[in-house]
């Protein structure tokens, strides 16, 4: 069904950017492959939307899609402004990463979807996450980056002008994800927040990064304590996104995905 | 003579102007030293800091200015007095109601105001609001939230540590209460220092800062004006009386006729489990197909072919057939052929509350069932009555509420026994006084979001 194409979907996108990989010091087909690359991963989500009557926001597996997607779009425009070639491929990488881990474990894309869920801040709330999240994965890569430097080499000061202007950028989004869900459960049921166990780990994180921008406009010169701070809040995502199903608190949670 | 004075007269204008530019040379000169030793001295502190940090001579504590030593010593002892608190004291914190809460809160506002107004030049105000000492609240803060999020919110039978300490209800509990107030007043602080004197280039952190702070102020004093009801409404019949979760009953300054509930369901899904258990069998993903009229598709590792397929029907004799009786279930003819080639047909029901549900045994472990189907949308077409003598009809939908006198209505529920038979529509009714502000506050956190967004860090750093 719709899953026996993902595999043509994977493939091309792996072929395209591995060309591009090639090919790095020709700029423009470079560009082109890579954009290629997405727009074949971009098809495939609009291909799956159409079949499933439904925008797909809703699996751990479409997410991942997604994230497959924005990830790559957003290392584009990164390198559009600031031209890290690593950050590039970086990002290329894990979207692949995410796509064979999609491939291996082949999610259940049913078509309900609970009424709930069926509501026009659904897309906006999903969406803004995602590029948080893409946003922030970068920070941490840049953060990981700037440890090594510093602890082997000598820190260059581009890398934490990245990081950080990667973190305004995510941290700006992480707030309009919690404020755009704060509306809609206002909207649904009446509470604007209700301590379900994946708002309070989206809280731990903003919490993280808050204490990471504040930390930054404190001490601008002082960098290892700052890069420290960057990945660690990264875990604490990554619990927020994947580890809050594993969680004792998660019984009753209305964000499970299945 | 005239000529001679005007003479003069250009030559003093001359000797004055030649000394403006020297007076003026001199002021420049001035200013660049000014800047000079000014930079020297940020030099030399900075020097001095970092050979304190490198050398590890630390400042004692408690030695002005503070730092994030004091900063995390003082909100132990605010966490400390806190448990304390929830140990001694009965564990149920009433909440604030109308007009207490906006008494406390008023003067809450007023003092933080004064004491910005009068301390401000004090060393102690410029601690309350520095950053070291926002970064430590917010750990503090990240730290209480991180085992609210690791440990079940559930009140519990149990009187083990967890339970005295408040753990398993922790945004009640004094510490985590205590922790917001003082956070409150720390970011009134920073939020006042940033506000007087107004300069506009810090409109972002202004929306920013004051939207959080009203965010909490609001959302905290405004949780106990909350009224959550919810009301039972029956096809055909007037309801004026709703309920809260202790079961005692108000009556409404509204009553509601529910003229039809109606559900559209989802079609019900294949699954397999096993026997014994009742389980779910998830050798592999996917486990669960939608069934549709002449599917077919592989589950598990069986081919499963969707001969016929009714979404309402009842068993006559030794098959389904098409029926829209009352608590009429789906069912389908199913053709299963397993990995070793044989093959079983059969039909299979979900049931419903007064018909049996139907399996089909593929071997001694496991089963081929059909879910109950899950709702795609339910509502209700319903009519309000409002005193005033006005009538409005409505169709309540999730997510989509409707207002009526101050009240605003959800569509909750329905009796899920019943399914798509309910003729029971669970509503919900909620009043939030405090609700505009609290959007205010959301709404400028929007904006200073969309600040940061825009402007980035790059800025900063570059100048």
């Amino acid at each position: 069904m719709i899953w026996s194409n993902f595999i043509f979907v994977l493939l091309s996108s792996t072929l395209l950017w591995l060309l591009a990989l090639v090919l790095y010091k020709k700029e423009l087909l470079k560009r082109l492959f890579i954009i290629l690359g997405i727009t074949c991963i971009g098809a495939f989500i609009v291909f799956l939307w159409i079949k499933l009557e439904r925008p797909p926001l809703r699996t751990l597996g479409e997410t991942r899609l997604l994230y497959a997607f924005f990830l790559p779009v957003i290392g584009m425009i990164t390198y559009m402004r600031w031209r890290y070639n690593w950050m590039l491929f970086y990002s290329l990488g894990l979207a692949l990463l995410f796509l064979g881990i999609n491939y291996i474990h082949p999610e259940n894309y049913s078509k309900t979807l609970m009424p709930a869920l069926q509501s026009p801040w659904f897309v906006p709330h999903v969406v803004v996450y995602i590029f948080a999240y893409a946003f922030l994965a970068a920070s941490s890569l840049v953060a990981v980056r700037g440890l090594y430097q510093h602890y082997y080499k000598s820190l260059d000061r581009k890398v934490m002008l990245m990081a950080d202007n990667l973190v305004y950028l995510g941290f700006a989004f992480l707030s309009l994800g919690l404020l755009f869900g704060a509306l809609w459960a206002k909207e649904a049921w009446g509470h604007y927040w209700t301590w379900d166990p994946k708002e309070t780990w989206a809280f731990i994180t903003w919490l993280g990064y808050l204490i990471y921008i504040h930390r930054r406009y404190h001490m601008p010169n002082v960098f290892k304590s700052s890069l420290w701070i960057l990945a660690l809040a990264f875990v604490i995502l990554l619990v927020c996104w994947f580890g809050v199903n594993y969680l004792p608190s998660a019984q009753f949670s209305v964000h499970t995905y299945s | 003579m005239f000529h001679s004075y005007l003479g003069k007269a250009q030559q003093i204008d001359f000797l004055l102007h030649s000394y403006l530019g020297k007076a003026q040379q001199i002021d420049f000169l001035f200013h660049s030293y000014l800047g000079k030793v000014k930079n020297d001295i940020k030099k030399i502190e900075f020097q001095k800091s970092n050979y304190i940090r490198h050398m590890s001579i630390k400042k004692p504590i408690w030695q002005q200015p503070w730092g994030y030593a004091e900063s995390f010593t003082i909100l132990f002892g605010i966490l400390c007095i806190g448990f304390g608190f929830e140990l001694v004291l009965p564990q149920t914190p009433s909440t604030l109601v109308f007009p207490i809460n906006i008494i406390l809160g008023s003067c809450l506002f007023v003092l933080i105001i004064l004491y910005h107004f009068f301390f401000r030049k004090t060393k102690i105000h410029s601690f309350l609001s520095s950053i070291p000492l926002t970064i430590s609240l917010i750990s503090v803060l990240g730290i209480l939230v991180i085992i609210m999020g690791i440990l079940p919110q559930i009140p519990s039978g149990q009187n083990g540590l967890v339970q005295q300490l408040g753990f398993n209800q922790m945004t009640s509990s004094y510490p985590f209460l205590m922790i917001n107030l003082f956070l409150l007043i720390i970011l009134g602080f920073v939020s006042l220092k940033k506000t007087f004197p107004f300069k506009l280039k810090n409109w972002g952190f202004i929306f920013s800062h004051w939207g959080l702070w009203i965010v909490i102020f609001a959302g905290g004093l405004g949780s106990g004006d909350l009224r959550r009801l919810k009301m039972d409404v029956y096809e055909h019949k007037m309801e004026w009386r709703s309920y809260d979760e202790q079961n005692r009953y108000y009556e409404m300054p509204l009553a509601i006729k529910l003229n039809d509930f109606q559900i559209d369901e989802f079609n019900p899904k294949l699954a397999i489990v096993e026997n014994e258990s009742g389980e779910l069998y998830e050798a592999q993903k996917p486990s669960m197909i939608m069934i549709e009229k002449g599917l077919v598709c592989d589950l598990q590792t069986w081919k499963v072919k969707v001969e016929e397929f009714y979404v309402t029907s009842g068993r006559a004799g030794n098959r389904y057939y098409k029926l829209s009786d009352f608590g009429a279930a789906p069912a389908a003819k199913v053709q299963v052929i397993s990995a070793q080639n044989d093959t079983l047909k059969g039909w299979i029901s979900c049931g419903s509350f007064n018909r049996p549900h139907e399996s089909l045994k593929l071997n001694d472990e496991l089963s081929l069932v059909m879910t109950v189907p899950e709702p795609k949308r339910f509502y209700s077409d319903v009519t309000f009555m409002t005193p005033d003598g006005k009538k409005r009809d409505v169709v309540l939908e999730v997510n989509k509420p409707v207002t009526v006198n101050g009240w605003k209505i959800y569509q909750l529920s329905y009796d899920d026994k019943m399914g798509r038979y309910s003729d029971k529509s669970i509503l919900e009714l909620v009043r939030d006084p405090w609700q505009p502000y609290v959007y205010l506050g959301v709404f400028m956190m929007m904006i200073g979001a969309i600040y940061m967004f825009w402007k980035g860090r790059e800025a900063k750093i570059e100048s």
